[in-house]
Formats: C-alpha cells, sequence, structure tokens
C-alpha cells in the first residue's frame, strides 16, 4: 500500500486536480459560454501562493501565520480571480461563441508574457521552493479532495436552484431567456467567475504540490488541455468534467507501456469520442431520459 | 358606423390607456420596417394586429419587447417609457411574450419551461440556492406548484417531464404561452400563436386565450394570420401594411375599410 501510494501518489492528486480544472470550465458553459481562461486564473492562484510563500519582503507575514497562510493564499487567489474574472468577463461576455473562446485564449496569453516579464513572478524561471504543505505528494489529496466534494456539492445544489435555472435558460437560448426576464449579462459573468474563482484557489492549492510555479502554467495548450476533459466527459453534468479530468490524465500514464506510439493512441482516443460521443462519456449512461413522471408536487397543488 | 381611418391617431379613448405606442418608428437601412406607429391597447382588451407578410408586426413586437431597438418613438406602460430598456427589464415591468418561430428551451422538460418563465416572479439569490434556505425552499415549492398550476392549464400535465423540443407544434405553441403566463404579466404578446395548428385547435385556442384573459385579468396583443381567428376574439383590431398603421377600429369596421380590403387583395 505505501509503496502503491509513493509511485502513484503524484498521479492519484493530479487526477483530482484535473478533474477540478475541468470542473472550472464547466460553470461559464452551464450558462452556455465557452471560457478558455481557466489556465490564466490557475495561473494566477499559483503566483499568489508562490508570492506568499517564497517573496523575502513577506518573511514576517510567513513566520507570524505559520501554518495559516495556505488558507490565506487560497483566500486571496479566490477574491482576486473573481475581481479579474469580473473585469474581463464583462466585456468580454459581450461576445459570443467562439469569439469568447478566442478572447479567453488572448487574456491565457496576456497573462503569461506579464508574468513572463515581471520581476515578483521570477520572469520566465518563474518561483521555486515553495513550502510545501504536507509532507508526501499523496497527501495533497486531503486538500484537493475536500475540494473536489465542495465542488461537486456546490454544482450539484447550484443545478437545482433559481440561478442554475436562469443559467440554463441562457445556455438554451439566450433571447428567449432575456424574454423572460433574465438578465443575460448577469448570470453569464456570475457563471464565468464562479469558473475562475475555483481555478484560482486549485492554482494556490497546486503551487506548494509541485514546489514551483512559471509561466508555462497559462498557455493555450493547457487551454485545450482542460477544454477536452469537459468535451470527452461531458459538458451537460457534473460527473462529465470530473470523468474526463481523470480519464485523460490517467490515460497518457496506462499507456506509458506503449512508449512514443502512446501519443498516437492518445489522440486517437480524442478524436474517436469527440465524434461518437458528441455528449461525452457521461451521455453513455444517460441515454435519452425517457418519460420521467414528475408528479411528487402536483398532488399538492390539486389539494 | 363606418370608421374612418383618419381617426386613428386621435382615436379618442374612453379608458385610460395601458400600454401606449407614440410613433414607433425601426430602420434597418434603407428600410422602414415600422413607421411611426401610434396606438394605444386598454386594460382587459384583446388587441389583434394583422397585415400581409412583412407589413412589420413581428418587428412591432420585437420593438416593444426591447429585442430591437427602437430607431424612434416610444413606448409607454402605465405612464412608464419601457423604450431603451434591456428586454429582460421590459419582461419584468410586465410584458410577457411568446415568438412566431417558438423559442422554447427545447432539451428542457416542460416543467422546467415554465419554472424558468417564474424567474421574474423569484427573487432567491445564488447563496440561498446553494444553502437551501427556508426561503429559497418555499419559494422552489411555489414554482413547482406553480409550474404545474400552468401545465394543466394548457393541458399539457402529464407530460411535465418531456424536453419541450419533442412536443407537436400546437403543443409548443401552448407551451410558450404557458412559460409566458408563468411571467404573471400584465400584457401577454402572442405572435401568432395559431400557426401551424388545425381548424379544431385553432377554435379551442381561440376559447383558451379568451379564458386566460379573464382568469389573469390580461390584456392581450396579438398577431395572427388566420382572419377568422382575429376577427371573432379580439375586440379591437390594427392594421399594418408596409410598416404603416392603417386600420384600427373593432373587427366589423376595420373588415370593411377599403385601404385594408385594398392591402390584403393587391392594388
Amino acid at each position: 500500500m505505501l509503496e502503491f501510494v509513493n509511485t502513484y501518489g503524484f498521479l492519484l492528486v493530479t487526477l483530482v486536480q484535473s478533474a477540478l480544472l475541468g470542473l472550472s470550465l464547466y460553470f461559464p458553459l452551464a450558462a452556455g459560454q465557452l471560457s478558455l481562461a481557466s489556465p490564466g486564473f490557475f495561473a494566477l492562484g499559483g503566483y499568489i501562493m508562490a508570492i506568499l510563500g517564497t517573496n523575502p519582503a513577506l518573511e514576517g507575514l510567513r513566520s507570524s501565520l505559520g501554518w495559516w497562510i495556505y488558507p490565506l493564499s487560497w483566500l486571496i487567489s479566490a477574491l482576486l480571480s473573481g475581481i479579474l474574472a469580473l473585469i474581463i468577463g464583462l466585456p468580454s461576455l459581450k461576445l459570443r461563441g467562439i469569439y469568447l473562446a478566442l478572447a479567453t485564449i488572448a487574456f491565457v496569453e496576456i497573462f503569461r508574457v506579464v508574468v513572463l516579464n515581471l520581476d515578483i513572478t521570477g520572469g520566465a524561471i518563474g518561483l521555486t521552493g515553495i513550502p510545501p504543505f504536507f509532507s508526501t505528494q499523496f497527501q495533497y489529496l486531503w486538500g484537493f479532495g475536500p475540494l473536489l466534494i465542495l465542488t461537486l456539492i456546490f454544482a450539484y445544489k447550484l443545478e437545482r436552484s433559481r440561478t442554475g435555472r436562469a443559467m440554463r435558460a441562457i445556455r438554451e437560448d439566450e433571447l428567449a431567456a432575456d424574454a423572460m426576464g433574465i438578465s443575460p449579462m448577469r448570470f453569464k459573468v456570475l457563471a464565468f467567475v464562479m469558473g475562475g474563482v475555483l481555478a484560482g484557489i486549485v492554482g494556490a492549492m497546486s503551487a506548494p504540490f509541485l514546489n514551483a510555479w512559471d509561466p508555462s502554467k497559462s498557455t493555450f495548450d493547457a487551454s485545450i488541455n482542460y477544454l477536452a476533459f469537459v468535451l470527452i466527459g461531458g459538458s451537460r453534468s457534473i460527473w462529465g468534467p470530473v470523468l474526463g479530468g481523470i480519464l485523460l490524465t490517467a490515460l497518457p500514464e496506462v499507456l506509458r507501456p506503449l512508449k512514443d506510439s502512446r501519443l498516437i493512441l492518445n489522440g486517437l482516443v480524442l478524436v474517436v469520442s469527440s465524434i461518437y460521443l458528441p455528449q461525452g462519456i457521461v451521455g453513455l449512461f444517460q441515454r435519452r431520459k425517457p418519460k420521467k413522471v414528475l408528479r411528487g408536487a402536483r398532488v399538492e397543488v390539486v389539494k | 358606423m363606418s370608421g374612418t381611418p383618419s381617426a386613428v391617431s386621435g382615436h379618442p379613448l374612453t379608458k385610460a390607456a395601458l400600454l401606449e405606442a407614440r410613433g414607433l418608428t425601426r430602420r434597418f437601412g434603407g428600410l422602414i420596417a415600422v413607421n411611426n406607429v401610434s396606438f394605444s391597447v386598454q386594460e382587459g382588451e384583446i388587441f389583434g394586429l394583422i397585415g400581409p407578410n412583412g407589413a412589420g408586426k413581428t418587428t412591432l413586437f420585437n420593438l416593444m419587447t426591447g429585442l430591437t431597438p427602437v430607431s424612434s418613438g416610444t413606448l409607454v406602460l402605465n405612464g412608464e417609457t419601457l423604450t431603451g430598456l434591456p428586454p429582460f427589464k421590459i419582461a419584468t415591468r410586465g410584458l410577457g411574450r411568446t415568438f412566431q418561430n417558438i423559442r422554447l428551451f427545447k432539451e428542457l422538460s416542460a416543467l422546467e419551461n415554465v419554472k424558468i418563465g417564474q424567474h421574474t416572479q423569484t427573487s432567491s439569490g445564488l447563496w440561498s440556492g446553494i444553502f437551501s434556505s427556508s426561503g429559497a425552499r418555499r419559494e422552489e415549492k411555489r414554482v413547482e406548484a406553480k409550474a404545474w398550476e400552468l401545465l394543466e392549464l394548457t393541458g399539457l400535465a402529464d407530460r411535465a417531464g418531456e424536453s419541450a423540443g419533442n412536443f407537436s407544434y400546437g403543443d409548443q405553441r401552448r407551451l410558450e404561452i404557458a412559460r409566458a403566463l408563468a411571467l404573471e404579466p400584465k400584457i401577454l404578446l402572442l405572435d401568432e400563436p395559431a400557426a401551424g395548428m388545425n381548424t379544431g385547435e385553432k377554435g379551442a385556442l381561440t376559447e383558451f386565450i379568451r379564458g386566460v384573459r379573464n382568469q389573469f385579468d390580461l390584456t392581450v396583443l396579438i398577431i395572427e394570420h388566420h382572419v377568422p381567428l382575429v376577427m371573432n376574439l379580439c375586440d379591437r383590431i390594427a392594421v399594418l401594411n408596409f410598416g404603416e398603421l392603417i386600420a384600427l377600429g373593432e373587427p366589423h369596421q376595420v373588415q370593411k375599410d377599403p385601404k385594408v380590403i385594398e392591402a390584403y387583395l393587391g392594388a
């Protein structure tokens, strides 16, 4: 058991991390918005933790806070990601479909170039020696695991709430939602902020896990990767991004014995599943809900 | 007795108007889709809007509900100017509508469509929904109950769980009306509600619209091509042709109007 944990601890935590990043794309998608901004917020969160953990000027803060520096980094990341998402979301969510995707890719690229050129973020080398939160990598599961559970509960409750319904209405038909009294901008921005805040917190948790943080966290490649989690898993259910994130992160490892040809097989899986599983893997289990009879509340109405 | 169309703009009103359009105009480039259209609708009235294809009826609806910005003119509801407000705010003020080319949330169930329609009637925010506050739970129950009520009313209750997109054309139109009623509008705007319905369904629809008007104290604006339905249902009718209001009056007056006859039969 111990050997397994030592060997696969890193991978196991990465699986959960991927599920979370997939979910950070799920929230905007739940309101019909294809946003690829997650790596930007993820990188922001990581840099916040890295700066809090390594910047010499903050030595005093670190020694007085001790262990509390980590929760503080999550809080600051959530807050700043949320504010940044609001600032970016307000103008860019006027764009639709692929144009929004392009605008968010631009954000990710701009963020990368900015941190590449700042001193506080360590330029191209990035920041290293971020103090670890746990002693082994496997233990980070006690950070990412609860975050995943909380996020899933949040998403589950959201789906069943007035806010979730409004987001769904916008996803289905923005104009009709508008005519039904739902402010498209308000709920689109809200969904975008949810995704940004989540990615930011995941970033702040990931920095001590990886020990180092550099500009490569915010790239177009990462955007596409996270998008693949959602597309392959399925974007219509909260389980889609979780399943997609876990499978696509595990796949290259599982295929490792195939050496270089694993990349071909990996690509093949992506292509085949996007052609034959338009609803994602989760769609396989849902098979066009037959008739759902929802008479529970009807009795009350009839009295 | 025969009404003169020239009296259209200065039509003397006995009751106070609920909704008043003043010189509504919309230009698309060089085309004037709606040209200086003025009329007022009284409370409780069923007001018909007819005219040949391309006369600007749907554009006029879009101007009224804010989906298309006006080039000039104003729309006033109960003394409050609606023009310039975004669609969702106009909906909140009490204008509920259906669409000529049905715009249901097709992938969602009928029940959910009607629940979404109640957005303006509810207020629970993100966190009260996430934490299931007692207020949010009470509201959810109310939303659920009312959604069922409206589905019963439109005769769609036994198919509440089905995706709206699977419904027949006529049922989709009825569901759209149920969704618009969920807004508890003051004014219900119906854009060709009888399109695609057979004669029997059209008759039932006439009764249905009259019934809802009485039950919910509604004012109804209706665009319809089917002339017998309009003549039978509407208290007053406005006729549009090439974006201009050419006649306004009670059905029998409008029917005899030479301008209307010309517009329909061609010059």
